[in-house]
């Protein structure tokens, strides 16, 4: 039996990847191309950190809602980069080494890559920086929420299924529309009487659970005078939608004369001190 | 006799890859449209439980003008109940049709429609018992005219904290105004009572209706089962929630 073509026992030796693109001009080989979809989508991704939370997040009315701003800002400028990375790679391997459909079989793997200790350290010392970087900014953000000031307004925040009550110590108020004075630290005492909600002033830049038989304690000042809403942050039962509250930052003499309409005590505890340091 | 000529060999494979291929957009259209229905069926559904009631909408009743602090409004009236169970009937109206005949219920329908701005006064008649509020702040009558609610003839600001039936609390939703807000507690009756041994409360209370909109209204009395007694028929559409049709 005669054959034109010789048998052989071995599949031929395909060339490899260095040197299939030996030669070839940087942005026209695979990695070329991989960096220019990079550089497209950081830019992008620098973009949105950069314009996106102006549409996206609410007016924030409090200086933690501006550390929170901040702080999307950052950090998706920051990652925009590495996510890009991800998404460029499985981009051009999605697009550029797809099995076309008048291919027979898919062509194999290529050869791993190992031992490339320059890349692996890039990596990691890269990978460790940016992390240690959000943290300590996280750390910082969050420690100076913590700090409790003198002269602090309190707040009782009452979740149930599906309405927010708000009472203010010490004034006998208790209202459904959380009020505050501007540049005033307010300390929330959240908790429910049913099951798990979560108390979300988006606006003040905070949010936080309020769980049955726990009280559950945060800060913000407000810095700004405008309105807001307070929505349940936790899928509570069948009116969870509407489970909201109306707030407003008002003036120091604005929120004495609220608390007054809505019959404060002022000869006692808290009332007193928040009418004297109006 | 002339030769025929043989198609050229395709390799095995290629014509089925091929066909996959181009079916690919065909396949996806087909599931994105299943998927569309789906989400569109399941919308639906929810829309005509929360928005509607087998017993339909009851429409206030418009009985002329009144005037509230010197401001002449439309005034209409709306009658409504309370059962301890959803069971039977009332003047021949079932409390709830189809519904979970153990569980307590507003009746004969839970979708009410009233004019806005208009002076809207509801009479409840209470027939079921009761116990203590979760959180005694519903326990006062917010939002009415004058702040008030009358209560078998008596005026009242409040009522028990711990003997409370139910309550009638309506707020505004997305869309609407956020502040609007309506609650009224309502007395228990000592030991359940159905509408045939004539035991109820009976509460009357007006309030003026906001701007055009879809208005919820719930009960914050923990009439329910499981959790916190909010399960049941707390969380299911029909019984002790419902929604305030403002035209």
């Amino acid at each position: 039996m005669s054959s034109d073509h010789p048998v052989v026992d071995e599949p031929p030796v395909l060339p490899q990847g260095d040197s299939i693109v030996a030669g070839r001009p940087f942005f026209s080989r695979p990695v070329g191309k991989i960096f220019i979809i990079w550089f497209l989508m950081t830019a992008v991704g620098v973009l949105i950190g950069i314009f996106a939370p102006h549409h996206l997040m609410p007016t924030f009315l409090s200086h933690e809602g501006t550390d929170v701003w901040r702080t999307m800002v950052l950090f998706t400028i920051l990652a925009a980069p590495v996510a890009a990375v991800v998404y460029a790679v499985a981009a051009y391997s999605l697009i550029g080494w797809r099995h076309r459909g008048n291919q027979d079989d898919p062509p194999e793997d290529g050869p791993p890559l190992r031992g490339n200790s320059t890349v692996t350290a890039v990596w990691l010392a890269t990978s460790s920086v940016l992390v240690l970087v959000l943290l300590a900014w996280g750390l910082t953000v969050y420690s100076a929420e913590e700090v409790s000031h003198p002269g602090t307004l309190q707040v009782d925040v009452t979740g149930q299924q599906w309405l927010w009550t708000f009472t203010y110590p010490g004034t006998g108020v208790e209202t459904r529309s959380l009020v505050l004075p501007i540049n005033r630290p307010v300390q929330f005492n959240v908790t429910s009487v049913d099951v798990t909600h979560g108390f979300w002033p988006a606006a003040l830049g905070v949010q936080v659970d309020a769980n049955p038989g726990v009280t559950t304690v945060i800060r913000a000042t407000p810095d700004k005078l405008g309105n807001f809403t307070v929505r349940c942050s936790q899928l509570c039962g069948l009116y969870h939608s509407f489970m909201y509250a109306p707030g407003s930052v008002v003036t120091s003499a604005g929120f004495s004369r609220w608390l007054r309409s809505e019959g404060a005590s002022t000869t006692t505890g808290q009332a007193t001190a928040l009418v004297k340091k109006q | 006799m002339a030769e025929e000529t043989e198609a050229p060999e395709q390799p095995a494979g290629s014509g089925d890859a091929t066909r996959r291929a181009r079916s690919r957009p065909l396949g996806f259209a087909i599931t994105l449209v299943i998927a569309l229905i789906v989400f569109a069926g399941v919308g639906l559904l929810f829309h005509a439980q929360a928005y509607s009631s087998p017993a339909g909408t009851l429409v206030a009743t418009d009985v002329g003008t009144s005037t509230v602090k010197g401001v002449a409004l439309k005034h209409v009236t709306l009658h409504f109940n309370t059962y301890p169970d959803a069971s039977g009937s009332v003047n021949g109206v079932p409390i709830h049709p189809g519904g979970n005949p153990a569980w307590p219920s507003y009746g004969p329908t839970n979708q009410y429609q009233v004019p806005a701005h208009a002076l809207v006064t509801v009479t409840i008649r209470q027939y079921d018992s009761g116990g203590a509020l979760n959180n005694a702040w519903f326990d006062k009558v917010r939002g009415t005219v004058g702040g008030t609610a009358i209560i078998n003839g008596k005026v009242v600001t409040s009522i028990n904290p711990n003997n409370v039936g139910h309550t009638f609390t309506v707020r505004g939703t997305p869309g609407t105004d956020p502040g609007f807000f309506v609650s009224v507690p309502l007395p228990l009756v000592p030991g359940d009572s159905q509408t045939d041994n004539g035991k109820y409360e009976t509460i009357v209370f007006s309030f003026i209706s906001g701007d055009k909109g879809l208005y919820a209204w719930n009960c914050e009395f923990p009439c329910g089962t499981s959790i916190a007694s909010f399960g049941g028929p707390m969380n299911a559409y029909g019984y002790m929630s419902g929604f305030v049709h403002v035209v």
